[in-house]
């Protein structure tokens, strides 16, 4: 056997043995999803049949409001994230003009402040707007921390831009925003992509903020939501992992369809330490 | 603006675009509202005896003394403390021990799949995650303790997030092991970005594959090492979901973190003031770390 071989077998057997241990409790929660509570107990290590599919519309009835509003909050903090952040971006990157620097400087700061910490003052704003336990008081931050993050990594993008692509349009005559609507914004798009992407998982994984604001349950977004799910069914393991189950699908398939944008996403989350 | 500004120099001014302030209006006015007030407003309420809706006397830095003498908040960094020691020491070996693993396989389809299944895991949102583990530890059906009786050793079998001895080992513990991380894919982008022309060279000089690692692998990647430092460090200090899905704190504090004792304040104590007064001081740490990071950093480039 070649060295090469054996080194890609041992490299190989080890790597197996991590990617399992990392894998194991969402194979476990598959594999429990389909079980009902005699199952779990005869067979608890191994898949059993015959697969109860029953657990998962018991889990729908009770995670689907969650997945709505996870969406709807999703969807519209997107929106919002657009109508200002491309645009401000496009300014920051494509004109001069007196102020620039100390306003994107402004913007910029904003990274530093973590969420977390003006928790507490943001929580006595929106009980002072009167818009607590509302779903427009989830949309709000994430609109808030996308705009800022948006501004900051389209810039650069469209900075990177040449020149050229817009020369020929401004010699027709185009103006600033046919500019940015008809050149820009299609050129722009992976940079957008990875934007939305980020709210997405930003709704996906901020706990906190939906758990103090919102008492309506069909008000809670996918993490506040799912613990309080878990509570509701302590012991009832069949429903409780399906449940975990619908509610991690949407992440999945971004993952499987977009995986570069998605890991983007993460590293970038990270960095802008949200 | 055209012509209203005399031409004082040799170069000719350029045509402000007032456009574009225009365009940063609305920007600015939901940053103004949501972002800036809010953040300064906690700054200055940290004086106060806040309370929202009524009346709230200004106090000084009473609530700053309060803190000093707060032994749960500093019992919260105590725990902090040792997740930072554990997040950028285990946490990071499992993960270069991977990334070290995939480079060292020679075929590219074998690293694709690998890198695939080792970060799967990523796919999945946080708080599932934390309740897989959560279900892992529990004392009569999860998965540690099924494991323990099923090999006989049923003495060890615990109630690991309800014993104030392996409660804060447990929440570490959550995502073993670990690879599913920023981490692994900034040491795996820092393997594939060192030129294969050194490993080559140093083939040649007769390094062996720690030597190798020592002098090649390492030092390619201090940089990013001290990036994901300083990200420990921020982390750290916003350190709490996981700690209140599974404990809320305890049991007895032995889970407790300087976020779940900031929300304690103002939503269980309804003290709004010295709330504020802790984030506050959680900001400042975030700042200050992350400046001293900069500092440093720059130096370090010039």
């Amino acid at each position: 056997m070649s060295r090469a071989r054996r080194t890609n077998l041992v490299a190989g057997a080890a790597l197996s043995v991590l990617a399992f241990a990392g894998l194991f409790p969402y194979l476990f929660m598959l594999a429990a999803s389909v079980k009902d509570n005699d199952q779990f107990f005869a067979s608890y290590w191994s898949p059993a049949w015959p697969v109860h599919l029953d657990n998962y519309a018991v889990a729908w009835e009770q995670v689907s409001p969650y997945l709505f509003t996870s969406f709807v909050v999703a969807g519209l903090a997107i929106a919002g994230t657009l109508v200002l952040a491309p645009a401000a971006a496009f300014v920051f990157a494509r004109y001069r003009f007196p102020g620039r620097n100390a306003l994107f400087g402004l913007i910029a700061a904003l990274l530093m402040v973590p969420s977390i910490t003006s928790l507490i003052p943001l929580f006595v704003l929106m009980r002072d707007l009167g818009i607590l336990d509302s779903r427009l008081v989830l949309i709000v931050p994430h609109i808030t921390a996308n705009t800022v993050f948006g501004i900051v990594i389209m810039r650069t993008y469209m900075a990177q831009i040449p020149e050229e692509i817009f020369e020929a349009a401004r010699v027709d005559g185009a103006g600033g925003i046919r500019l940015f609507l008809a050149f820009m914004l299609p050129l722009a798009r992976p940079v957008i992509g990875t934007v939305a992407l980020m709210t997405v998982l930003g709704v996906w994984n901020d706990y906190f903020w939906p758990l103090l604001t919102v008492q309506t349950d069909a008000y809670r977004t996918i993490p506040a939501g799912l613990a309080f799910f878990a509570n509701q069914n302590v012991q009832q393991w069949g429903p409780l992992f399906a449940g975990y189950v619908l509610a991690s699908l949407p992440l999945l398939v971004l993952f499987t369809f977009l995986s570069k944008w998605f890991l983007a996403g993460i590293q970038g989350g990270i960095v802008s330490g949200k | 603006m055209r012509g209203s500004s005399i031409v004082t120099s040799t170069k000719a001014r350029r045509r402000i675009p007032w456009g574009v302030y225009l365009v940063l209006l609305p920007t600015f006015a939901l940053l103004a509202a949501f972002a800036y007030y809010p953040a300064l407003n906690g700054m200055v309420h940290s004086l106060f005896e806040w309370r929202p809706g009524f009346e709230s006397p200004f106090v000084g830095l009473e609530n700053y003394l309060t803190m000093l003498g707060d032994d749960l908040w500093w019992a919260s960094f105590r725990n902090i403390g040792v997740i930072f020691v554990w997040a950028v020491t285990l946490m990071w070996v499992f993960p270069l021990l991977a990334a070290e693993l995939v480079m060292s396989l020679s075929s590219e389809r074998l690293r694709f799949v690998f890198r695939t299944l080792l970060i799967l895991p990523l796919a999945f949102p946080a708080v599932v995650n934390v309740l897989l583990w959560q279900f892992m530890y529990d004392p009569r059906d999860g998965v540690i303790n099924s494991l323990l009786r099923a090999v006989g050793l049923d003495g060890l079998a615990g109630n690991w997030i309800g014993d104030p001895d392996t409660a804060l080992v447990a929440l570490m513990t959550i995502g073993f092991p670990w690879v599913a991380s920023l981490p692994f894919l900034v040491f795996l982008s820092a393997l594939q970005n060192v030129p294969v022309e050194i490993y080559q060279a140093a083939e040649v000089d007769g390094a062996g594959r720690l030597r190798r690692f020592w002098s090649i692998d390492l030092p390619m990647m201090f940089r990013d090492v001290k990036l994901l430092f300083v990200l420990a460090v921020i982390s750290v200090l916003q350190y709490g979901m996981q700690a209140h899905i599974m404990t809320k704190g305890g049991p007895d504090n032995a889970t407790q973190v300087p976020v779940l004792r900031m929300l304690d304040a103002a939503f269980l104590d309804t003290s709004w003031g010295y709330a504020a007064t802790l984030g506050t001081v959680l900001f400042a740490l975030t700042l200050g770390v992350s400046l001293v990071a900069l500092l440093l950093g720059r130096k370090a480039g010039a």
